[in-house]
């Protein structure tokens, strides 16, 4: 057989090709050769390292996936401040690729933060000071300065005499201001059943409050649905999507 | 889930596949290991491990014809290492246990026994992030995949194994000096 130099001995170490006599060989240059010695221990720290940095990597990402189902522990991780501002630059759209090998742990409270701001008031303009202040009137000031306690009840006494289904839908937005986000799912979704003329703003907030509340697979569904029509908040949707994913 | 699909994903790399496993049989690996210990950190501990080992020995062929299911395979690993921890010999036998050769008990003992990179392992990832594309690939080709230099000339299309038997050394040199330039 022909004879291998240092190098090729040591890669044929690694590949697990060495012959009875190569590895003799080997043993020998090991014992003798400092240089050989060295080279070859380089090498296998090098190999420790890889094999060590892969499995911490995908440790990782197995601690931060979803079981669907089980609810008994909360996947809530605390960012880091620079984690944070990470993910907003990934929101800007790299690849699904690279955000899988350098992304950040996934953190829903953080991800709706960034993502939430109440919907504004497209229904019922008000020129203040020039109007009735009728009941709807009211609830839209309330709405629109923010005291959303107060909006919540009067769009709930609106919506008794009057079923203009816009109503709940901002009750829902209040709810969610107010962080009641489990009393805001069933009235987004039946805003939705509906067909309301806000119906994918709709699914958009129904969509975080599902992230809000952590359940991840409703949340992805409901913007899948966004992000497979062009309209609103569809680079959104992809956007935290691929967060998501 | 079809088991060979997820095996040859892992042997892509592809990290997706790990997390279908463990979102696949996590449930029901901890209802079956809960027999033995009711510690659930070491049991998602032993669970994440087991999951790696899989991924570690379908990298490298070793699964290519799995004689058992992969749950199958991915619950006696765990067993394995639970039984480890516990150092209890007794009940080896199940059902649920495969028959480990002597390769594969190597990379489970060493799943089980990592604990993660020292210092100067930290040193040479730090500098190896730094390589080129390509050398990043060949050294991770060679090292952490373990395919030969002739099989890394078909994969890459390397004209021949000379040619990548140089690349990697050139690129070992790079790191080396990469990574001893600091120490000094």
């Amino acid at each position: 057989m022909q004879r291998m130099d240092n190098e090729e001995l040591i890669n044929g170490y690694f590949e697990g090709s060495l012959s009875e006599e190569q590895k003799r060989e080997f043993d020998h240059l090991f014992e003798t050769n400092p240089d050989f010695k060295t080279d070859f221990e380089f090498q296998e720290e090098l190999k420790r390292a890889l094999v060590k940095s892969e499995r911490k990597q995908l440790k990782q990402i197995l601690s931060n996936t979803n079981v669907p189902q089980e609810k008994e522990k909360s996947q809530v991780i605390h960012l880091r401040p620079w984690l944070v501002a990470a993910s907003l630059v990934l929101l800007v759209g790299i690849s699904s690729w690279l955000i899988f090998f350098n992304r950040p742990d996934i953190d829903s409270q953080q991800l709706y933060a960034s993502n939430f701001a109440p919907y504004e008031n497209v229904v019922h303009p008000i020129e203040r000071g020039e109007q009735l202040e009728d009941l709807k009137t009211r609830a839209f000031i309330a709405y629109e300065n923010e005291s959303y306690q107060q909006a919540i009840e009067l769009f709930k006494t609106l919506n008794d005499k009057n079923n203009d289904k816009y109503i709940i839908f901002y009750e829902a937005i209040s709810l969610m201001q107010l962080n009641k986000h489990r009393e805001a799912t069933p009235l987004l979704e039946s805003y939705i059943e509906d067909n309301g003329e806000l119906k994918d703003r709709a699914i958009w907030y129904l969509a975080l409050t599902y992230l809000k509340l952590n359940k991840i697979e409703e949340c992805k569904e409901q913007l899948n649905l966004l992000a497979h029509r062009e309209g609103f908040k569809t680079k959104a949707a992809k956007n935290l999507l691929a967060e998501l994913n | 889930m079809k088991d060979q699909h997820i095996i040859s994903q892992m042997k892509q790399r592809d990290r997706n596949a790990l997390k279908e496993v463990y979102k696949g049989y996590k449930i029901e690996f901890f209802k079956f290991a809960s027999r033995y210990t009711s510690d659930t950190d070491l049991l998602e501990d032993i669970f994440q491990d087991a999951i790696i080992v899989l991924y570690e020995n379908a990298l490298t062929g070793k699964l290519d014809e799995l004689k058992s299911s992969l749950k199958t395979y991915l619950f006696s690993t765990g067993k394995f290492m639970i039984f480890k921890k516990f150092r209890d010999t007794k009940e080896i036998a199940t059902d649920e246990t495969y028959i480990f050769d002597q390769s594969e008990i190597v990379v489970i003992n060493d799943v089980y026994e990592d604990q993660g990179p020292n210092e100067y392992q930290q040193k040479i990832i730090e500098n190896f992030k730094k390589l080129g594309d390509k050398c990043r690939e060949i050294l991770e080709l060679f090292y952490l995949k373990g395919l030969k230099l002739e099989e890394i000339m078909s994969v890459q299309g390397y004209e021949n194994k000379n040619v990548v038997k140089s690349q990697k050394s050139r690129c070992l040199k790079s790191l080396k000096e990469l990574t001893h330039a600091k120490n000094g």
